[in-house]
């Protein structure tokens, strides 16, 4: 009966330190893709904005893709659907006091073959 | 306790948001509003009580009545038919008052405006932090509420989303 009172002394305490001090936990997180720009070409990009189901991927003019943080749900596609140009970025405090700064320019360095 | 002096006028939104951040910063109650999400966002708002996360360690609290709302965690695209309502959980609410727009349905990343919703929050009430993510997992949305009172620092700014390894040399060394 009081099996559970053992149980919780020998499990101690589970709630976590964040954010006086760094969750382990956070490395597990589903998070939003980082980009290789030497691997991007013109190409690559129009094949990512299509792959994109958001709409947070988008070409800019100045040959740039336009990656908008907020509208990712992390679900993969981009990644699967040009393995060398995209992997994960790790990244989840991604909280935000202006929309502007969740918008990111990832040049495209890549050269066409 | 002495009054704020600028309260009376205008405040700069450098006083303002020291003025929040003077009276949130011990207790903060906060009132969540769906408009129209799938609930897995409400499901992770949930798991902020849980003991693994127990966001009353420090100092927010949930609270059924905008009344007593400080912050509004808003969910969901805001379907046009809520439009009313969330207008009304806003003007309810008394200042001064923190908007947060939560999840990639809050920030436009899945439904396209159209006839049946505004597409983001941001349509409708005047957000002040926006959190990413579907959904926010608790971790990331204890970051955006320490940032909408401003004890935690904003951290996406810096960030660039590029990782300039070579996929080629990667291969190579496994």
């Amino acid at each position: 009966m009081t099996l559970w009172f053992v149980r919780g002394l020998r499990r101690g305490v589970v709630t976590t330190r964040y954010p006086a001090r760094p969750d382990e936990s956070a490395a597990l997180l589903p998070s939003p893709p980082a980009f290789r720009p030497r691997a991007l070409t013109e190409d690559t990009a129009r094949r990512l904005v299509q792959a994109c189901p958001g709409g947070a991927l988008q070409l800019a003019r100045n040959a740039a893709l336009l990656f908008d943080v907020g509208r990712c749900t992390a679900c993969g596609r981009c990644a699967a659907a040009a393995p060398d140009a995209v992997t994960r970025s790790g990244a989840w405090e991604l909280a935000a006091s202006t929309r502007s700064v969740l918008i990111k320019e990832i040049p495209l360095r890549g050269e066409a073959r | 306790m002495t009054r704020d002096p600028a309260a009376g006028g205008a405040m700069t939104p450098e006083e303002l948001r020291a003025a929040i951040a003077r009276q949130f910063g011990r207790s903060l109650h906060i009132r969540t509003l769906d408009t129209g999400s799938c609930a897995v966002c409400e499901q992770e708002i949930r798991l902020l009580a849980a003991p693994h996360y127990d966001l009353h360690r420090l100092g927010f609290f949930f609270t059924p009545a905008p009344r007593h709302a400080d912050l509004l965690l808003v969910t969901g695209p805001m379907i046009r038919a809520f439009e009313v309502a969330a207008r009304k959980t806003y003007d309810a609410m008394p200042g001064p008052k923190v908007v947060v727009a939560t999840g990639a349905c809050a920030l436009g990343g899945v439904y396209p405006a159209d006839p049946f919703t505004h597409g983001t929050v941001d349509a409708v009430l005047p957000v002040d932090v926006w959190i990413p993510g579907c959904p926010p997992s608790p971790l990331a949305l204890l970051h955006g509420l320490g940032v909408a009172v401003g004890r935690l620092a904003e951290k996406v700014r810096d960030l660039p989303f590029t990782a300039d390894d070579d996929p080629e040399r990667e291969r190579a060394a496994p």
